[in-house]
C-alpha cells in the first residue's frame, strides 16, 4: 500500500505538504485496524509534529519515515508505564492478614463474568484462595453463571490442606443492593481468611446515569485495591466513550479529592478480531492505564498479557 | 435517536452544497471528507465508507453538468442512494405466518445480546396473541439456561432446555419436535455465542440449523462493534442462512455504524432494535422511513427514484 511514495527517494527536509499523503494513507490504514477514529487522527498529528523539519535519510521514504515514527509511538502508548502485580499485592495484603479486593466493571456483554473466572483460576493456580463476589444482582442468570464457574473451578482444583475449598461463591440472589453485597462478602472473605476477593459486576451502560452511581457507590464504600475496567477487543469508537465516562462517573460522585478511578484494563475477545487490533490502542490512549489481561477464548487458560510489539505488528502490517 | 448524531452531521455536510454559491471538485470533496469521516467514527466498515466515497464521485461528471440547482440534486441524491444502500439491502423483510409453526434461529458472536433478544421476540409476539416458545440450544455458557429460564418465567413463555445433555443440538431438535406437535407458532431458538476463527463453534451452529430448519436465521450484533463486524457477519452468512440482523445495545451512547456494516455483509434486513435490558426494550425496525429521520429530510423518496 504504501508503493506509490516509493518515488520520493533522496536527502530532503520533510514538509507539511510532503507528509500528508503519507499520514492520510497511514490513517485509513489504522482506521481500517479498528482504532477509534479520533485517536487515529491524533496519532498522525502527532506523527508529523514530529518529523515537520526533519531530513529524511538518504535511503528512506516518507512512507517508512511515518510508518517507523507511528510505530514508536504505538509501542510507547502499550508498553504499560505502571506494573500491575497481582500476585505480589496480593501476598502482601495476606501477610497483612486481609483480603486483597478486585472489582470487574464494564458495559453489557463484554466478558467481565468469564474473564473473572479465568483470573480466579489463574489465582488458585498461584496458591490463593478466592471469594468471587456475585454483585450483579440484576442479569437473569448471573448468580447460576458464577455458581457453575465455582463449581467447575473447584472440581479442577482439590481443597488446600486445611480441607478448605479454593474458590467460594457469595451471593445474595438477585435484586439487592450491590455494593452491600460487596462488603459483606470482603468482611466474609476477612473472617474466613481467604485471600482474594473478585467482585463481579452487572453490565452497565455508560451514559446510564443511576447505574453509573450504583457502581461509583460500590467502589466508593468498598475501596478495592484493583478496579479493573473490561472492554472487549471488538469495540469500536465507543472504547473511548465507555472508559472515559466510567473514569468520570467514578471521579464525579466519590466526593473525594482522591477518587479510586480504573487502574488497568482487561482486553477480552482477542480471538474474535483476527489483526484488527486498534482497540487495544484506543484503550490505552485513552486512559494512560495498562492492559493486564488479554482475554483470548472461552477456557480458563485463555488469558495472557499483552505483548506489545506484536500488536503494533499487526496493527501496522 | 438512533444514528442521530451521524444524520445530523450528514445534513450539516449537504448543507454545505447549498452555502457554496459555485459547486465544483473542491466543494464536492470537501463534502464527501465530511460525510466519510462522520460515518467512520460511527464505526462503519472503512470498505464501505470508500466505496460510498467512489461512487458518488464516479456519477458526478463536472464538465458534463448543467447549471448549479441540477448539480446539487445530483449530488445530494448520489449520496442519499449510497446512504440508502448501507442500511437498506433491498429485499423484503421476513414475516411469519398465522397457524403454523415457525422456527426462529439466534446467532451472533460472544455476548452480543442473543439470549435477551430471545425473549424479547418471543414477549413481542405473545403480546400480539402468537402462540410462542423458547428453546435453550446453548450448553456451553455457565447459566445459560438459567438466564433463558428466568427470562421465559418472568413472562410466562413456554421454554425448553436441560441441565444434563451437553448436545445443542440434540436440544434443539427434541425442543423444536416437541414444540411442533404441540402446534405453537413462534418457536425461537437461542444458540451458545461463537465467532468465525473456531470451526468447531461453526460446525455445530450449521447442525442446529440443519436440525430445526428454521424459517428465519437470525444474526444479532452489538451496537457497540467497530471494525471487525464485517468479516464475522460474512463467514456467519457463509455458514448458515442468515436473512435477518437484529442490532443490539443502541440505548447506550454507540451509533451502531459498524453493526450496520452485517446488513451489507449478509444482505439482511435489520428487523429490530435493542434499546435497554428489560424485556420490552425493543422496537420493530423499518428502514425507509429510518433512513428519512435519519437524515432529516421527508423528501428523500422523491430525490432517489429520479
Ligand atoms: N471468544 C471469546 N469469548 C469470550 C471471551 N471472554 C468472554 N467471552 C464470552 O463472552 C460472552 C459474555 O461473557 P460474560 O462473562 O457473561 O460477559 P459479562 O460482561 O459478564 O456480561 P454481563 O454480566 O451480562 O454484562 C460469553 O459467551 C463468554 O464465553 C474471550 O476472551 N474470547
Ligand atoms: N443496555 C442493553 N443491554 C443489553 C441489550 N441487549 C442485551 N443486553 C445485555 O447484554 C448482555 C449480554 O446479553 P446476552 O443476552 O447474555 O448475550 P448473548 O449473546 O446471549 O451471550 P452469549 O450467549 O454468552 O453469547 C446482558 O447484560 C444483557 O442484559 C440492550 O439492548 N441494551
Ligand atoms: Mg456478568
Ligand atoms: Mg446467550
Amino acid at each position: 500500500m504504501f508503493s506509490m511514495f516509493k518515488n520520493l527517494v533522496g536527502s530532503k527536509t520533510l514538509t507539511k505538504e510532503d507528509l500528508q499523503p503519507a499520514l492520510e494513507k497511514m490513517k485509513e490504514h489504522i482506521i481500517g485496524k479498528n482504532v477509534a477514529a479520533d485517536i487515529s487522527a491524533k496519532l498522525c498529528d502527532s506523527v508529523a509534529a514530529k518529523l515537520e523539519g526533519k531530513v529524511l535519510g538518504t535511503f528512506s521514504t516518507t512512507a517508512n519515515t511515518v510508518k517507523q515514527t507511528l510505530q514508536d509511538s504505538c509501542v510507547n502508548i502499550l508498553e504499560p508505564k505502571r506494573r500491575i502485580d497481582i500476585l505480589r499485592d496480593a501476598m502482601e495484603c495476606k501477610q497483612k492478614g486481609r483480603p486483597y479486593v478486585v472489582t470487574f466493571c464494564g458495559v453489557n456483554g463484554v466478558g467481565k463474568s468469564t474473564n473473572l473466572a479465568k483470573i480466579c483460576f489463574w489465582l488458585i493456580e498461584n496458591g490463593f484462595r478466592v471469594l468471587i463476589a456475585a454483585c450483579d444482582t440484576f442479569r437473569a442468570g448471573a448468580v447460576e453463571q458464577l455458581r457453575t464457574h465455582t463449581r467447575k473451578l473447584n472440581a479442577l482444583h482439590p481443597p488446600d490442606k486445611n480441607g478448605q475449598h479454593m474458590v467460594q461463591l457469595y451471593e445474595k440472589g438477585y435484586g439487592k443492593d450491590a455494593a452491600g453485597i460487596a462488603m459483606e462478602a470482603i468482611n466474609f472473605a476477612r473472617d474466613c481468611h481467604i485471600d482474594v476477593v473478585l467482585v463481579d459486576t452487572a453490565g452497565r451502560m455508560q451514559d446510564n446515569e443511576p447505574l453509573m452511581r450504583a457502581l461509583s457507590k460500590l467502589i466508593k464504600v468498598n475501596q478495592p485495591d484493583l478496579v479493573l475496567f473490561v472492554g472487549e477487543a471488538l469495540v469500536g469508537n465507543e472504547a473511548v466513550d465507555q472508559l472515559n465516562k466510567f473514569n468520570q462517573a467514578l471521579a464525579d460522585h466519590s466526593n473525594m479529592t482522591n477518587p479510586r478511578l480504573i487502574d488497568g484494563i482487561v482486553l477480552t475477545k482477542f480471538d474474535t478480531i483476527d489483526d484488527k487490533v486498534g482497540a487495544a490502542i484506543s484503550m490505552t490512549y485513552t486512559t494512560g492505564q495498562p492492559i493486564v489481561f488479554v482475554g483470548t477464548g472461552q477456557t480458563y487458560t485463555d488469558l495472557r498479557n499483552l505483548n506489545a510489539k506484536a500488536v503494533v505488528n499487526a496493527l501496522l502490517k | 435517536m438512533v444514528l442521530a448524531d451521524l444524520g445530523r452531521k450528514i445534513t450539516s455536510a449537504l448543507k454545505s452544497l447549498s452555502n457554496a454559491t459555485i459547486i465544483n471538485e473542491e466543494v464536492l470533496n470537501g463534502m464527501l471528507k465530511e460525510i466519510c469521516a462522520a460515518l467512520l467514527e460511527a464505526d462503519v466498515n472503512i470498505f464501505l465508507v470508500k466505496r460510498l466515497r467512489e461512487n458518488v464521485r464516479s456519477v458526478i461528471d463536472f464538465d458534463e453538468m448543467a447549471g448549479g440547482l441540477n448539480k446539487r440534486r445530483m449530488i445530494q441524491s448520489a449520496v442519499y442512494k449510497e446512504l440508502v444502500k448501507l442500511i437498506d439491502p433491498g429485499v423484503k423483510q421476513w414475516t411469519p405466518t398465522k397457524g403454523r409453526s415457525n422456527v426462529i434461529m439466534f446467532v451472533g458472536l460472544q455476548g452480543s445480546g442473543k439470549t435477551t433478544t430471545c425473549s424479547k421476540l418471543a414477549y413481542y409476539y405473545q403480546k400480539k396473541g402468537w402462540k410462542t416458545c423458547l428453546i435453550c440450544a446453548d450448553t456451553f455458557r455457565a447459566g445459560a439456561f438459567d438466564q433463558l429460564k428466568q427470562n421465559a418465567t418472568k413472562a410466562r413463555i413456554p421454554f425448553y432446555g436441560s441441565y444434563t445433555e451437553i448436545d445443542p443440538v440434540v436440544i434443539a431438535q427434541e425442543g423444536v419436535d416437541k414444540f411442533r406437535d404441540e402446534n405453537f407458532e413462534i418457536i425461537i431458538v437461542d444458540t451458545s455465542g461463537r465467532h468465525k476463527q473456531e470451526d468447531s463453534l461453526f460446525e455445530e451452529m450449521l447442525q442446529v440449523s440443519n436440525v430445526t430448519d428454521p424459517d428465519n436465521v437470525i444474526f444479532v450484533m452489538d451496537a457497540t462493534i467497530g471494525q471487525a463486524c464485517e468479516s464475522q457477519a460474512r463467514a456467519f452468512k457463509e455458514k448458515v442462512d442468515v436473512a435477518s440482523v437484529i442490532i443490539t445495545k443502541l440505548d447506550g451512547h454507540a451509533k451502531g455504524g459498524g453493526a450496520l456494516s452485517a446488513v451489507a455483509a449478509t444482505k439482511s434486513p435489520v428487523i429490530f432494535i435493542g434499546t435497554g435490558e428489560h424485556i420490552d426494550d425493543f422496537e420493530p425496525f423499518k428502514v425507509q422511513p429510518f433512513v428519512s429521520k435519519l437524515l432529516g429530510m421527508g423528501d428523500i423518496e422523491g430525490l432517489i427514484d429520479k
